[in-house]
């Protein structure tokens, strides 16, 4: 129990402003082979909060389990709780299908459904959840085109195939759809390995610009990236056992600049992984 | 890290000898790429050869007795004063169309939603069902013949039917679409899926709105060959159909269709309705021709707009 303590320093959240989501204990496990264990951590609201670590060390896999989809996979099981805005996400009130679209999830490779229209991918989460009136989902999809930084390069070709932007607007498509359904957090798996500098300048811009109004979460593998862009910063690396573990959790500064653990000043300096 | 000189000077040597052995070798590697290329060029030849007589024979023989009551008329039976009257085949035509239209109502929609189910769900019963499908696919087809003579003519007790004959195309279909459509829906991207789950859409929202319309290009393709290899099924239909000489639409109607027109008139003592099976012969290729390019234009074109 007190080597636990040790490795999940958990900064004092009273003084850290309100919180979107709380992890406790959280571990993920297929077929009983653990995964990701011993995440605890706070959330922040409004803030940009990654997940840095190695191949393997469960990042992809811990921010899946924020919004269920570990669910359809078969031996999959999550265990500790996730709270959202305090209420249990697995065992609350509260409905997958709800908690998927108040927790919007933007993944590594563009995934524009590719038999819509770009309308039609910035207001499908919408329509998947019965909106139906043409004037909001209009409005809607003007506005989250707006949010992704979209709007003004593809408002005259919205009934165009969404398969016909380029990566970077792809991408940014996927967080418009994702924005639709205004979400309060957004979970980003690696959002920019697929894309080129420029693009990921744009994205990362973007998710700056977006802290106003959404928390987001993001796995990366850049680290970079993360001092860049994030606030808090989750370390995480593979076990003995090979599952994964939080190291370390901390504002990014914190991480960056003075780690509590060996493993993750080594981690940022580059000496591995 | 130390000895920084020796791989550098290892890796020299290394190159060079590879250089070496590629110079040596490089006129043998080019003879049989050459000898390969020929084989693949003779193989080429032997397989064209007897297409290319097929359809020479075809239309040699087929275009000759091609005319306005060949597709008009219904069949009469030659005389001895009138040894040519063959009359048309405009029954097998209509009979043909009529079948597998309704084959592929019979089998298209069940087929589609079997294969969505089979690609869908693991279970016990999916797994029984693709078992069938398969061991189905391979079945000789003259078993559906029989089934549908036993189940719809006898059982039943339809009769010979248009009925009977679509039944038994649509169980011949049925397995080629049921795992056409399967393996369709599986290829659609896991993280499609995955990104219709994000946005809170129920599973089977995400299967009727995106999984269903990436995968229909495949559906449709599949659906297509299906009834273009049922156009030119024979045994299927022969026990079942009642070779009617009218043209009718009619369900419960006995219906003639080209292939059993072709196998009916190739036994005829009358050199005239065995010359006539030339130009029937030509009108079914021609149909399926014209079906696969049919599905094989909507492919690509499908492609095309997604690319």
């Amino acid at each position: 129990m007190a080597d636990m303590q040790s490795k999940t320093a958990t900064t004092e959240s009273t003084n850290r402003g309100p919180i979107a989501m709380q992890l406790r204990d959280v571990a993920v496990s297929f077929h009983g082979r653990t995964a990701v264990r011993d995440c605890s951590f706070d959330v922040a609201k409004n803030k940009v909060t990654s997940l840095i670590g190695p191949s393997g060390s469960g990042k992809t896999t811990l921010l899946r389990a924020l919004n269920r989809l570990h669910d359809l996979t078969p031996g999959a099981k999550v265990s500790g709780q996730i709270l959202l805005e305090g209420v249990d996400t697995y065992r609350g009130d509260l409905t997958v299908t709800e908690l998927r679209t108040r927790v919007g999830m933007v993944f590594q490779r563009p995934n524009p459904f590719p038999t819509m229209s770009i309308y039609d991918n910035a207001v499908s989460g919408l329509r998947f959840n019965g909106v139906k009136k043409k004037a909001l989902l209009d409005e809607a999809a003007e506005s989250s085109l707006r949010s992704a930084a979209l709007w003004d390069s593809v408002s005259t070709r919205l009934k165009v195939a969404a398969s016909n932007l380029s990566g970077g607007e792809q991408q940014r498509l996927c967080i418009a759809r994702a924005l639709a359904l205004d979400p309060e957090v957004l979970l980003m798996d690696e959002p920019t390995s697929a894309l080129d500098p420029i693009a990921t300048l744009r994205i990362e811009e973007l998710m700056t610009s977006l802290k106003s109004r959404v928390t987001v979460i993001i796995v990366t593998h850049n680290m970079q990236q993360a001092a860049r862009i994030s606030d808090d910063c989750a370390f995480l690396l593979m076990g003995e056992d090979r599952a994964g573990e939080l190291i370390e959790f901390d504002t990014t500064e914190k991480i960056f600049n003075n780690p509590i653990d060996p493993r993750t000043l080594d981690y940022t300096l580059g000496r591995f992984g | 890290m130390i000895e920084l000189e020796q791989p550098v000077e290892a890796g020299h040597e290394m190159r060079a000898e590879i250089r070496r052995i590629s110079n040596r070798t490089r006129a043998r590697r080019v003879a049989t790429s050459r000898v390969m290329v020929l084989l693949c060029a003779v193989a080429l030849t032997l397989a064209a050869v007897p297409l290319a007589l097929l359809i020479y024979q075809l239309l040699k023989n087929g275009v000759p007795v091609l005319n306005k009551a060949f597709f008009t008329t219904v069949p009469s039976t030659p005389t001895l004063i009138a040894p040519n009257a063959t009359g048309g085949v405009s029954n097998a035509i209509v009979g043909s169309i009529a079948l597998n239209i309704y084959a592929s109502v019979l089998a298209i929609p069940v087929g589609v939603f079997v294969g969505i189910y089979l690609a869908e769900t693991e279970s016990k019963l999916a797994t029984t069902l693709r078992t069938i499908a398969q061991t189905m696919a391979g079945a000789p087809s003259i078993l559906m013949g029989l089934f549908a003579f036993s189940f719809v003519v006898h059982d039943l007790k339809i009769g010979f039917s248009a009925l009977a004959g679509s039944f038994a195309l649509a169980v011949l279909m049925l397995p080629v679409i049921i795992l056409s459509s399967e393996i369709a829906v599986r290829n659609v991207p896991a993280t499609l899926r995955e990104a219709g789950l994000a946005l809170g859409a129920k599973p089977h929202k995400v299967s009727m709105r995106v999984v269903l319309p990436s995968a229909l290009t495949g559906i449709v393709t599949g659906a297509i060959l299906a009834l273009s290899r049922a156009v030119g099924e024979t045994a299927p239909v022969l026990l079942v159909i009642g070779g009617g000489f009218t043209n009718t639409w009619g369900l419960l109607n006995p219906v003639s269709a080209l292939p059993l027109s072709i196998f009916e008139n190739a036994k005829s003592p009358w050199p005239s309705q065995r010359a006539q099976v030339w130009g029937v012969a030509l009108v079914l290729v021609a149909f399926i021709f014209l079906v696969s390019l049919t599905a094989r234009i909507w492919a690509s074109r499908k492609q095309q707009v997604r690319n």
